[in-house]
């Protein structure tokens, strides 16, 4: 026997010690095979979908002299045929320019007009910069309304309300209203703001729908903040003569802020994709116009937009798939990865900001 | 750092002080008396032992307070001890300062036994010594401590010799008995004070580091120094 | 219900019988009597009967849950912020007033019953903020003034010299035993009649709890402080009177030297001998 299994501390075989590693193997194993469906999923899409946007860059003569048809054109009919034995993908506008273009130059060479036979595939061409501006839009304007009733609800749950029952209750309610699926709150705010407030399919009805869908998130995660700022914060400032409004302003809130916005983060991203809330009541298949171009200012309110999830799920779902719809599909959900990892990285650089800030 | 109740302690330490200046003058004062037959003086050292008594109480009170309160240790707390135990002693001397002056006021009325030499000499020694032992405590001197404690010795012999010399007066003329024996009284006060002296100096030998010195024999014969 | 707004000091009235040494005619700033306090259902303080003198030390020892923290955050109403509790008997005045009248804004009273909590707990905002916090709330803004409050109290808590050179950095970067003096500073700004501290040494290092309380023997001079300890040591060193709890009732209130001394009763004497606890 040599002396390193002699000693007092040598390792001892036995079933406990077999299941530790067999144990530790396990959750490394079930770790890593998430990590590997994801890194698929996010491969998938930026494989596919990168070239779709990219492809798309062109140089202009002015001011910012890149531009990019995918991003910043609205959808287009793809138009695809064979002229002069060369084939030809054209987007709607592109087609009639050129058809017209060829006929008038036939007709100016006394020859016959040339025939077009075109196989046209819907939303296939031109970009998708409506629907990155609606959902843009959607989550600005649900977020702003979510934080708003949110962190003063929480306020007063954790601040104000006296630890009763019905507090109890209110809280669980809001807790369970976060398991909710978002189809039932699509369908409580078509019941709600597009039919009841007569709002019709709006940015207003879809703003308040989606606020509604990510309250009980913010609530739950700003109570959660509010509580984690130390009660001497509290107790220090009413000591002083404070009263509960001047503390929870000067000494409390400032400290949650933080944490409140990490949790505006997750809805955030819950926010912009979700498609069942918004599909009936603000989002339409197309438009034609952008928000902005409105005749008066309460109109914006009142208007219906594009938005990234929708059109994903209309592209990929509601019109014949081939090649082309495909690029478009994998294409705005390229994009739209991106957009949601740009909220949530300016989030977090803000909030870290902020926790530089008020640090404790 | 300072603490606000350190003016405590220097209080206490300079009531102490205080206590040993009155003592040793009081000393000085009974035996001036004793030589020079002023009675006036020695009724001023009956009346000043009062003053030693008060010091005395106050002191044990403050010892007392300081350490309910102010739960002293280490230094604090030995100076604290000492300082009562040191207060006793002093008090004691004062007392046989007055048993001095009154036996002084005594022999006062009557013709010198004889001149008055061993006895002053003796009492300058133990003057010196009680002198000694407090400078210990203002310098934390303890070798001058030890030499304190050595020089016991030779107010005992002195003692001794005293002893002698008036039991044989007694035995050779017996009208001298009162007088003889008020200075036996005496020499035995000086040697009193001496004691007195030597356990202050034991005191702040234990109040400069700790170390109980008494009644090691080693050290009074000089075979050991601290 | 008692409202009185006599603002004059209440004199130790003769009917009380004073207790044995207590006749330095210290004028009462607080008076306590016959208070029964509950959290909830669970009654907390018995029948406290207590008269605070002004301008002293007064210390409040005890087993932990014997009542002194609760009585001590009763003189500020702090316990109005836990749900349940209440009040159910007695009055407490100060300076005459039932601070706990229908007519009492504990917003007001708390401007002048300032408090210094256990663990140290500055804003984390500047050393300048923290200190003129108090003053800020109550809507002063003059730059003048407040730089003024921020140097007289900062030297009223011993810390000036300290911390002058980094007014605008976080208190947060001072030590453990700066920080509540810091937290001192904060209370003596808004410049209250009586401080309460719970503990304010109890997470500090021997030196840092020194400091603070030499700073309790500086300010006694201006303000009446009451002081919750665990230490005994402390209770005795920094006090003129000591209250001993146990089990929500006042067992034994007396000058600090003869509660250290000859406590009157045997569970005081068992408490401060180190018996039980």
């Amino acid at each position: 026997m040599d002396s390193s299994s002699t000693h007092l501390f040598a390792a001892r075989p036995g079933p406990a010690r077999r299941a530790e590693s067999a144990v530790a193997w396990i959750f490394r194993i079930a770790t890593y095979l998430i990590l590997a469906c994801g890194l698929f999923v996010f491969a998938d899409i930026i494989w596919k979908g990168a070239p779709t946007v990219l492809r798309s860059f062109a140089l202009t003569e002015s001011f910012p002299y890149v531009t990019n048809t995918f991003l910043f054109e609205a959808p287009e009919t793809l138009h695809v045929f064979t002229y002069e034995g060369e084939k030809r993908e054209l987007g709607d506008t592109a087609y009639r320019a050129f058809r017209e273009a060829e006929i008038a130059k036939a007709a100016a060479a006394g020859q016959p007009a040339p025939r077009f036979t075109p196989t046209s595939y819907v939303y296939a061409a031109g970009g998708i910069w409506p629907c990155i501006v609606g959902t843009v839009l959607l989550v600005v304007g649900s977020m702003f309304i979510a934080l708003s009733l949110g962190v003063a609800s929480a306020i007063y749950l954790s601040e104000y309300a006296r630890d009763t029952a019905f507090v109890r209750f209110i809280r669980l309610a809001i807790l369970n209203l976060a398991g909710v699926p978002s189809i039932v709150f699509g369908l409580f705010g078509f019941a709600m703001f597009v039919l009841f407030f007569k709002w019709n399919v709006s940015l207003l009805a879809g703003w308040f729908t989606l606020a509604f869908m990510v309250l009980p998130v913010v609530i739950t995660a700003s109570e959660e903040a509010l509580k984690s700022v130390p009660k001497g914060f509290r107790e220090g400032s009413l000591a002083l003569g404070a009263t509960k409004w001047q503390t929870i302003r000067k000494n409390v809130l400032p400290y949650a802020l933080p944490g409140i916005l990490t949790s505006s983060i997750l809805g955030i991203a819950r926010v912009a994709g979700e498609t069942a809330p918004i599909m009936f009541t603000a989002a339409y298949v197309v438009r034609d116009k952008l928000p902005w171009e409105v005749e008066k200012v309460g109109d914006f309110f009142f208007q219906g937009v594009m938005a990234l999830p929708y059109h994903i799920y209309v592209v990929s779902s509601k019109i014949p798939q081939n090649d082309y719809t495909q690029r478009v599909q994998y294409g705005t959900a390229f994009v739209f990865l991106g957009i949601v990892a740009l909220i949530a990285a300016s989030s977090i650089i803000l909030r870290n900001k902020l926790r530089g800030r008020y640090k404790w | 750092m300072k603490r606000f109740f350190d003016s405590e302690l220097e209080t206490f330490r300079s009531d102490l002080l205080r206590m040993g200046e009155v003592a040793v003058r009081q000393v000085r004062d009974a035996l001036q008396a004793l030589v020079t037959g002023d009675v006036k003086l020695a009724e001023r050292v009956i009346a000043a032992d009062d003053e030693l008594d008060e010091l005395e109480k106050r002191i044990d009170t403050e010892a007392i307070r300081y350490m309910n309160l102010r739960s002293p240790i280490a230094t604090e707390l030995r100076l604290v001890i000492v300082g009562m135990k040191a207060s006793h002693d002093l008090e004691r001397v004062g007392d046989e300062a007055t048993n001095i002056a009154k036996r002084a006021l005594r022999l006062a009325a009557e013709p010198p036994l004889k001149p008055y030499v061993d006895i002053p000499r003796m009492a300058g020694i133990a003057v010196e010594m009680l002198r000694d032992a407090l400078e210990c405590f203002l310098h934390a001197d303890n070798a001058k401590a030890v030499a304190v404690v050595k020089r016991d010795k030779e107010v005992d012999a002195l003692n001794k010799q005293l002893y002698r010399e008036l039991s044989s007066y007694m035995v050779e003329q017996p009208g001298t008995i009162s007088r003889a024996l008020e200075l036996m009284f005496i020499s035995k006060g000086i040697e009193r004070i001496a004691d007195h002296a030597t356990n202050i100096a034991e005191e702040m030998v234990f109040l400069s580091d700790a170390q109980d010195i008494r009644h090691d024999e080693s050290l009074k014969k000089g075979d050991k120094a601290l | 219900m008692e409202t009185a707004s006599s603002a004059a000091p209440l004199k130790r009235s003769l009917a009380q019988p004073p207790s044995s040494s207590d006749a330095s005619g210290d004028s009462t700033l607080i008076d306590i009597q016959n208070l029964d306090f509950y959290y909830g259902a669970k009654q907390a303080l018995f029948d406290i009967n207590l008269r605070i003198p002004d301008k002293r030390v007064t210390a409040f020892i005890g087993p932990s849950g014997c009542g002194k923290s609760t009585l001590l955050r009763c003189l500020n109403r702090m316990n109005d912020l836990i749900d349940g509790t209440a009040v159910k008997r007695g009055t407490i005045k100060v300076r005459g007033v039932d601070i706990y009248g229908r007519t009492v804004d504990p917003i007001e009273l708390r401007k002048r019953v300032g408090m210094v909590f256990q663990k140290s707990n500055p804003f984390p905002k500047s050393i300048y903020e923290n200190i003129t916090y108090g003053l800020r709330i109550q809507g002063v803004n003059n730059k003048t003034r407040l730089d003024e409050v921020v140097e007289k109290s900062l030297r009223g808590a011993a810390l000036w010299d300290e911390v002058k050179d980094r007014l605008h950095e976080s208190g947060l970067g001072l030590s453990g035993g700066q920080q509540q003096r810091l937290c001192i500073a904060r209370t003596i700004a808004v410049e209250p009649e009586i401080i309460l501290m719970d503990e304010p040494c109890s997470a500090l290092d021997p030196i840092a709890t020194a400091k603070v309380e030499e700073l309790i023997h500086e300010l006694k001079k201006q303000f009446t402080i009451i002081i919750v300890t665990h230490s005994m040591q402390q209770a005795a060193r920094c006090s003129d009177r000591t209250a001993f709890f146990y089990m929500g009732k006042l067992i034994e209130f007396d000058e600090t030297r003869n509660i250290f001394m000859n406590p009157k009763n045997p569970q005081t004497e068992a408490y401060v001998s180190g018996r039980f606890g």
